[in-house]
């Protein structure tokens, strides 16, 4: 539904993707984790039109983005990084002009549908710029959901909002994943990712440098975590295969150190050498 | 080759937008305010002591302020409007990745800076029809307004696809906008300059629209001017095609 082969990207002389492949098969939720500038967000301007890529192929729907970007255009769905509803338009004028835009129809009943199922129906006739970070992350992702695409790329959907309204979000996520549509999220959230995602990429400095379940990440990198404060006063970590080989390397450290299930993150910092929110 | 069609929801957009700024109590003054100090100053001021060709110098500026103002605000509306929501409110990628051509894109924005061009046109006459009501909209007038609006709206769009920054924006304006306000027979003849300042104000796509503008009949400097404001806004509506049709961040 979505693949990615070779995709190479520089701005200048920063190489922002180095031969990136992987693909997102048809009603799976991918989950794209890397720290800031690891290059996600280019990777989905490449995908959804924004930006041009130096070598290699992208499809999206079976469609290559350097000729078919017009067809590409009728299937994808946007929730961007940075917000770009019309601020000085209310809610209702920002869906109606995207419905326009991609020729929705029914559009006056679609909007009300898509408005009610990110509670802002009530809302409609309010100008944007009045809206609170969640209430408006809520309105781009009905705006992105409106023309029922086939294909979805969220791009830090849940991006500096508290944790409950992120929580919202990923329930609505979670409704978008029950319809069957493809959907690409990039994070840098990682209870996000392991919360919503089937699979998960790690891009680090514009490489791909792991792609699996949550699960095979874990199992992978080791089952079982030793954390400890080390001399220097840091935090440390040592990932171990199984529970045995995680109280053996307890026991042995003389300080105190607390054995635990290995999560997403500890995957993450062992393979970005970064931690994350 | 299919016409693009699909231009009116980028317009409806614009028009939304200009709605909400026109309920704003500054919005309507700060439009306006400029070409009628023009008019108090140069027209019922000075020019009480001016004649032009034998007529009333009032009636000779009133057309050179409304194609002054016509060219800043649908020149302006777009540049201005092009460049913020490319780079700072990213609501210009919205278009780029609906299913509409390039053109449609193109033909909705010219199509809203020619409205807020004509807007602030029509303020300009109301005050010039009560400064001087001898002075009568022509058809040929109507056609060098039109035409003045779609370049300069056309032109708006070439700069607000190529400024790297909203600063920029102003130094295209203070380069090209601002001294063709002054030099291109808004304020007086050109046909009377030394030859070689005359052949550079005869470059400026505003003295033809102020020649045209001006005109009670069809003649040779007429038509010249047509033909220029014609090949103008060709060459400005197909580079700004070509900048939206190659868009790319």
């Amino acid at each position: 539904m979505i693949e990615f082969s070779g995709v190479s990207k520089s701005f200048g002389k920063v190489q922002a993707l180095d031969r990136v492949s992987f693909s997102v098969g048809e009603g799976e939720v991918f989950g794209l984790l890397g720290p800031n500038g690891a290059g996600k967000t280019t990777l989905v301007k490449i995908a959804t039109l924004l930006t041009l890529l130096d070598s290699g192929t992208c499809r999206v729907h079976g469609l290559d983005v350097r000729r078919d970007g017009a067809a590409i255009k009728r299937v994808i769905g946007v929730v961007p990084q940075a917000n770009n509803l019309d601020r000085e338009l209310t809610a209702y004028e920002n869906l109606l002009i995207y419905g326009m835009l991609h020729k929705v129809p029914a559009l006056k009943t679609i909007i009300e549908e898509s408005l009610r199922s990110v509670d802002l129906w009530e809302r409609r006739d309010s100008v944007v710029s009045g809206f609170s970070g969640g209430m408006q992350r809520r309105l781009l992702l009905a705006r992105a959901l409106l023309a029922q695409p086939d294909v979805l790329f969220l791009d830090e959907p849940s991006i500096g909002l508290d944790p409950q309204i992120r929580r919202q979000m990923w329930d609505i996520i979670r409704k978008i994943r029950i319809d069957g549509r493809t959907v690409l999220i990039t994070t840098h959230y990682i209870e996000e990712a392991e919360a919503l995602c089937d699979r998960v990429g790690i891009l680090t400095k514009g490489k791909l440098t792991a792609l699996d379940s949550p699960a095979k990440l874990k199992s992978q990198a080791g089952e079982y975590v030793v954390e400890f404060i080390g001399s220097d006063g840091a935090l440390q970590q040592s990932l171990c295969r199984t529970e045995a080989e995680a109280a053996e390397a307890a026991r042995r450290c003389t300080l105190s150190s607390v054995v635990r299930p290995t999560n997403l993150e500890d995957v993450f910092v062992r393979l970005t050498g970064r931690g994350a929110e | 080759m299919t016409l693009p069609f699909d231009w009116y929801p980028v317009f409806l957009r614009e028009m939304l937008l200009f709605k909400h700024k026109l309920l704003r109590v500054g919005y309507l003054f700060s439009a306006m305010v400029a070409p009628i100090i023009y008019l108090i100053t140069f027209g019922l001021g000075l020019g009480r002591y001016v004649t032009v060709q034998g007529g009333s110098y009032l009636t000779f500026l009133i057309p050179g302020l409304v194609a002054m103002t016509s060219m800043n605000n649908s020149y302006a509306w777009v540049a201005s409007s092009l460049n913020l929501n490319r780079l700072y409110f990213k609501t210009f990628q919205v278009l780029v990745q609906a299913p509409l051509s390039s053109a449609s894109i193109l033909i909705g924005e010219i199509l809203a800076g020619i409205v807020k061009g004509l807007f602030a046109s029509a303020l300009i006459l109301i005050v010039g029809h009560l400064s001087a009501p001898s002075f009568a909209v022509t058809f040929i007038f109507t056609v060098a307004l039109l035409l003045n609006c779609f370049l300069f709206a056309s032109l708006g769009v070439i700069v607000g696809m190529r400024a790297k920054s909203h600063e920029d924006t102003a130094t295209y304006s203070n380069f090209v906008i601002m001294p063709m306000a002054f030099l291109s027979g808004t304020f007086f003849r050109v046909d009377t300059l030394p030859p070689l300042i005359k052949a550079v104000v005869y470059v400026l796509p505003l003295t033809h629209t102020n020649i045209l503008i001006r005109k009670a009949a069809m003649d040779a400097a007429a038509w010249i001017s047509l033909a220029v404001l014609i090949v103008y806004a060709f060459v400005c509506f197909g580079y700004g095609a070509w900048l939206i049709r190659n868009y790319n961040e």
